[in-house]
């Protein structure tokens, strides 16, 4: 008797809102109205709400709320359809903790054809396709043009990590801070430590480590040591240890320092930081890759980087993933490209960047052969945040580079 | 006579249990459940998602006391212990008496020593994070007036535990100082009267009659204080985050940072039953050796 | 003569313990209104443009006034019932002679001793299981349990100190426990009541941890999950930011500024003599 009233009441209820309300997306993002992506975000929930009569909710959550409640919210009855990620090892989490759905049915391989297949492949695991990708990001050296020709540098010369050390030297010497960084936050240090990986390692050596553990390998801890001899020139600003990444962006967009060290959103959060407001002029910065290292087996145009986009959780329905189809595609992602928000993956809506930086870390990017996610997304909710104590103990000068090493090591074996 | 007793014991037995239910209901669910779920998570590796499956023993409790970052914050946690009784309560019993007596403006002082407390941890720790900013904040302003180069207390690692224990200063001498003004106040005025007939100056008063007089309400503020220390969680996250390298995590930060945060549960649930039982412990041991329970007023 | 020094640098230590605190909290609301790139250089001085629109942009903002609301429900929610119950269940422990009542008593200790961080996992799941997710119970519930052990200490020792007479005589009547409770007890208890809501009003106000967990719908959120509609991912708008939370302290200073007479008599009750 109970399961027919039961039954009896779901077909009522879907009855009664079949058209208006067929479904309610859920799609949780971190992108705050202001940001240069939201516009487009809003345009593809009206467009495909009239399209298809579903309606779409938008959630915002800032971006450390958002990883601090994600896990609750992905087991409770309100998690959301589709969210945010940087991929890696925290989206495999998911996925082992069976919180993600496999849309490898609903994704149409002509769909797929139209975005990078590096891209859509960091959003598979074990063979399900559990997300979309939105947007590649790189980190490299950004310069201020100003106090490194000041300081007598030239930047086409700083081919290898001994000269970029030479210069951090020369700069110092010239009386100007050489380079900004954010202590607290740990992140940004985290990113040479493990660009010196890349540079060292290479792919083969990432993966073996990967599988196999290994992070204690002679080649990683060179990558400390060739830390510990930047830090030794005493490169960083003042207090740097209690500086969060906005600091950072502040200080370089104040002209404080000569180079950071981070990804391309550092073009826009170096104004928006700034004490004026403005930042650096955009003649007045530069982009130069990691500089290789010697006897490193890595190759130079290896980059270090993100790939994020958006997850389906286990009760997202097609049309949640047919919304992200119509938002992730060549339209948008060239509106959002030529308005500098984000480096695009839909083929050919590069073409449409007219941000000078942001075309060069798209090149950077399609030309390398080995993108490495940021390792703190990487590894996982705890090793990488091993890997970011771990960076900013050495470079504070507290552990030795074998330390560092173990430290990863054990924290990996603990996780296996 | 007789159904009177027996009706004023049905009465006391009802209410009894009727005044008890509901606090004894939403408590056990609430606190005293969840007290035992961390315990049971705490032998097991978990990350939070669905059920716990890797049952590890104590191996989660074995690393804990080799780790060093945890052994840190158990002595970090000692030395806010020691600043809040050696400095802070003594102060606030000073600044307690100093404005119990009816001096002009009393309520005025008060309010404004109490206002810290009322203010949200995260908010206080946004303030003084900015205070103590090297380059703009407060500090850097008044070092700079003096024509030094600010320091960056905050980066520093042999002082930044130091900025930590003044903001837990400021924020929480306040409710001390109101439960002595309290317990001032509720010293009988013939006693003070005789005091000063017999010539006691402010000084001899204080110490003589007024601190003796006052012992269980110390006793009480110093319980609390040890508690509230053990527990410290809101204020240090966002004036160090636990930094620089992990030199300020006091033992709640170090459970969120190193348990929660990493996906941990399992391990952060074994911090939170260790800190628990230390609790307990100094409860315990406090309540032997400091308090009485008696039956006045029990009928 | 002497008085005199002596009231003066009494004055003198005072004021400038006042200025420690009022200081920080001048230059948050100060903050309020400058531009963000200012409050780096001039976190002292007054604006150099006051920026009003932070201020008067939050208090025409509906978002900010929905989040003052629910934040206000659910202090209101968590004091009523910690009041009602911590009250119950302290005259039990104050009055009524029974085995367990030490026992018991210590029980409610407990709540002092266990940090809010483990339970937050525990929690979450026993609030899902009850299907009281996204809803107000899932934080007034949890923070009325944690509130207890507090406000049954205070409520049980101001109770011992009440006047014998007062039961003798009213038991001589014939009064139940019932009838002592709401008739003598309560209304002579307005001090320690006022001192438990304030207590229990400002950790509920203040609390950030809880609300986010638990509550999904933005139509719900708490004040401190108003903080973040101001964080970007490029950039904190800390002069809002400082706007905002000197807004959202007024309601509590202004609370306690109406109560604080009962808080003191309250905390004289007895409580303090435990």
């Amino acid at each position: 008797m109970k399961s027919f009233y039961r039954i009896l009441s779901s077909f009522i209820v879907l009855v009664a809102f079949n058209t208006a309300n067929a479904e309610s997306i859920k799609w949780l993002h971190l992108f705050g109205e202001d940001s240069s992506q939201y516009p487009n975000m809003v345009r593809a929930v009206e467009e495909f709400e009239a399209k298809t009569g579903h309606t779409v909710v938008l959630q915002y959550l800032e971006n450390e709320s958002f990883k601090a409640k994600l896990p609750t919210m992905l087991q409770s009855n309100d998690r959301p359809d589709i969210f945010y990620s940087w991929g890696g090892g925290v989206m495999y989490d998911q996925a082992r903790a069976g919180f993600l759905r496999d849309v490898s049915s609903v994704v149409p391989d002509s769909y797929l054809d139209t975005v990078s297949a590096a891209a859509a492949d960091a959003f598979t695991f074990e063979g399900q396709r559990v997300g979309l990708p939105l947007q590649v990001s790189q980190v490299a050296w950004w310069y201020n043009k100003d106090l490194m020709s000041q300081a007598g540098i030239d930047v086409s010369q700083i081919k290898m990590w001994d000269d970029l050390l030479d210069a951090v030297k020369q700069i110092k010497a010239a009386g100007i801070t050489p380079i900004c960084m954010g202590g607290k936050d740990k992140w940004p240090v985290h990113f040479v430590w493990t660009h010196l990986h890349i540079r060292n390692g290479g792919k083969g050596l990432f993966l073996e480590s990967l599988n196999n553990g290994g992070w204690d390998r002679p080649e990683y801890i060179r990558s400390g040591e060739q830390m510990l001899e930047l830090v030794e020139l005493e490169p960083f600003q003042k207090g740097w240890l209690a500086a969060t990444w906005p600091d950072q962006a502040g200080f370089f967009g104040d002209g404080k320092c000569a180079m950071a060290f981070m990804g391309n959103w550092m073009y826009g959060a170096q104004a928006s930081n700034s004490a004026s407001g403005e930042g650096l002029a955009d003649a007045n910065m530069g982009m130069f890759n990691m500089p290789m290292t010697s006897g490193g087996i890595g190759d130079s145009g290896d980059t270090l980087g993100g790939i994020n986009g958006w997850l389906f959780s286990s009760t997202a329905s097609d049309a949640a993933v047919e919304l992200m189809m119509h938002y992730v595609s060549l339209d948008i992602q060239k509106e959002d490209a030529s308005n500098g928000a984000y480096i695009p993956i839909v083929k050919g809506a590069d073409g449409s960047l007219t941000n000078p930086f942001l075309q060069q870390v798209a090149k950077n990017i399609s030309n390398s052969e080995y993108h490495q996610i940021f390792y703190d997304q990487f590894l996982g909710a705890d090793i990488g945040r091993v890997v970011n104590d771990v960076s900013t103990d050495l470079a504070a000068g507290i552990i030795s580079a074998e330390e560092a090493t173990q430290a990863v090591q054990e924290a990996w074996e603990f996780n296996q | 006579m007789r159904s009177l007793k027996s009706q004023a014991l049905l009465s006391r037995y009802s209410t009894l249990i009727i005044f008890l239910i509901p606090a004894l209901t939403v408590f056990t669910l609430f606190v005293v459940l969840p007290i035992g779920e961390a315990a049971y998570y705490s032998f097991f590796r978990w990350n939070g998602y669905g059920d716990p499956e890797k049952y590890v023993g104590f191996k989660n409790y074995a690393y804990l006391f080799k780790n060093r970052v945890f052994i840190m914050s158990l002595k970090n946690n000692f030395y806010i212990i020691a600043v809040s009784l050696l400095v802070q309560l003594p102060f606030a019993l000073l600044i307690a008496l100093m404005i119990s007596d009816k001096i002009k403006g009393a309520t005025f002082f008060r309010t404004i020593f109490f206002l810290p407390y009322i203010l949200a941890e995260i908010v206080t720790g946004l303030i003084w994070a900015y205070i103590y900013d090297g380059n703009y904040g407060l500090v850097a302003t008044v070092w700079e007036f003096f024509g030094a180069e600010a320091p960056f207390i905050i980066a520093d690692k042999d002082w930044a535990l130091v900025a930590i224990l003044i903001v837990v200063f400021w924020k929480f001498f306040g409710i001390h100082m109101m439960i002595y003004i309290a317990g001032l106040q509720a010293i009988s005025k013939e006693v003070l009267e005789a005091a000063k007939v017999d010539g006691a100056g402010p000084i001899t008063t204080a110490f003589r009659i007024k601190i003796p007089m006052l012992i269980p309400t110390i006793k009480l503020s110093v319980f609390l204080s040890l508690l509230g220390s053990l527990q410290l969680f809101d204020i240090i996250m966002p004036l160090t985050g636990g930094g620089p390298s992990n030199v300020t995590h006091s033992m709640v930060t170090y459970l969120y940072y190193f348990g929660v945060m990493r996906m941990k549960i399992g391990f952060g649930s074994a911090v939170g039953v260790v800190i628990f039982l230390i609790c307990v412990f100094i409860a315990i041991g406090y309540q032997r050796t400091l308090m009485r329970d008696d039956n006045e007023n029990k009928f | 003569m002497k008085t005199n020094f002596r009231t003066f640098y009494l004055y003198l230590f005072l004021f400038l313990m006042a200025a420690m605190i009022i200081i920080p909290l001048y230059v948050s609301v100060m903050g309020g209104f400058k531009h963000t790139g200012e409050l780096r250089t001039n976190s002292l001085g007054l604006p150099k443009d006051w920026k009003f629109e932070n201020y008067t942009s939050l208090l025409g903002n509906t978002d900010f006034w929905l989040f003052l609301w629910n934040s206000t429900v659910y202090a209101v929610g968590t004091t009523f019932f910690v009041v009602l119950f911590a009250s119950m269940t302290a005259f039990v422990f104050a009055h009524i002679k029974f085995a367990a009542n030490k026992f018991l008593y210590n029980y409610f200790l407990l709540g002092l001793m266990f940090p809010f961080a483990t339970a937050i996992l525990p929690l979450f799941l026993r609030v899902r299981d009850f299907g009281l997710l996204g809803t107000s119970w899932a934080v007034i519930l949890p923070q009325i349990a944690f509130g207890l052990g507090f406000s049954i200490i205070l409520f049980r020792g101001f109770f011992r100190q009440m006047p014998r007479e007062i039961f003798d005589a009213a038991f001589v009547d014939g009064c139940s426990y019932y009838q002592f409770y709401f008739r003598f007890t309560l209304p002579l208890s307005t001090p320690i009541i006022a001192t438990v809501s304030v207590i229990t009003l400002t950790g509920s106000w203040n609390n950030y941890l809880l609300p986010l967990i638990m509550i999904n719908d933005e139509s719900l959120y708490s004040w401190p999950m108003g903080i973040m509609v101001f964080r970007g991912e490029y950039f904190t708008d800390w002069g809002k930011i400082l706007a905002y939370v000197s807004l959202t302290l007024l309601p509590a200073v202004i609370f306690f500024f109406a109560l604080q007479k009962y808080i003191v008599a309250g905390l004289t009750g007895g409580a303090v003599k435990e």
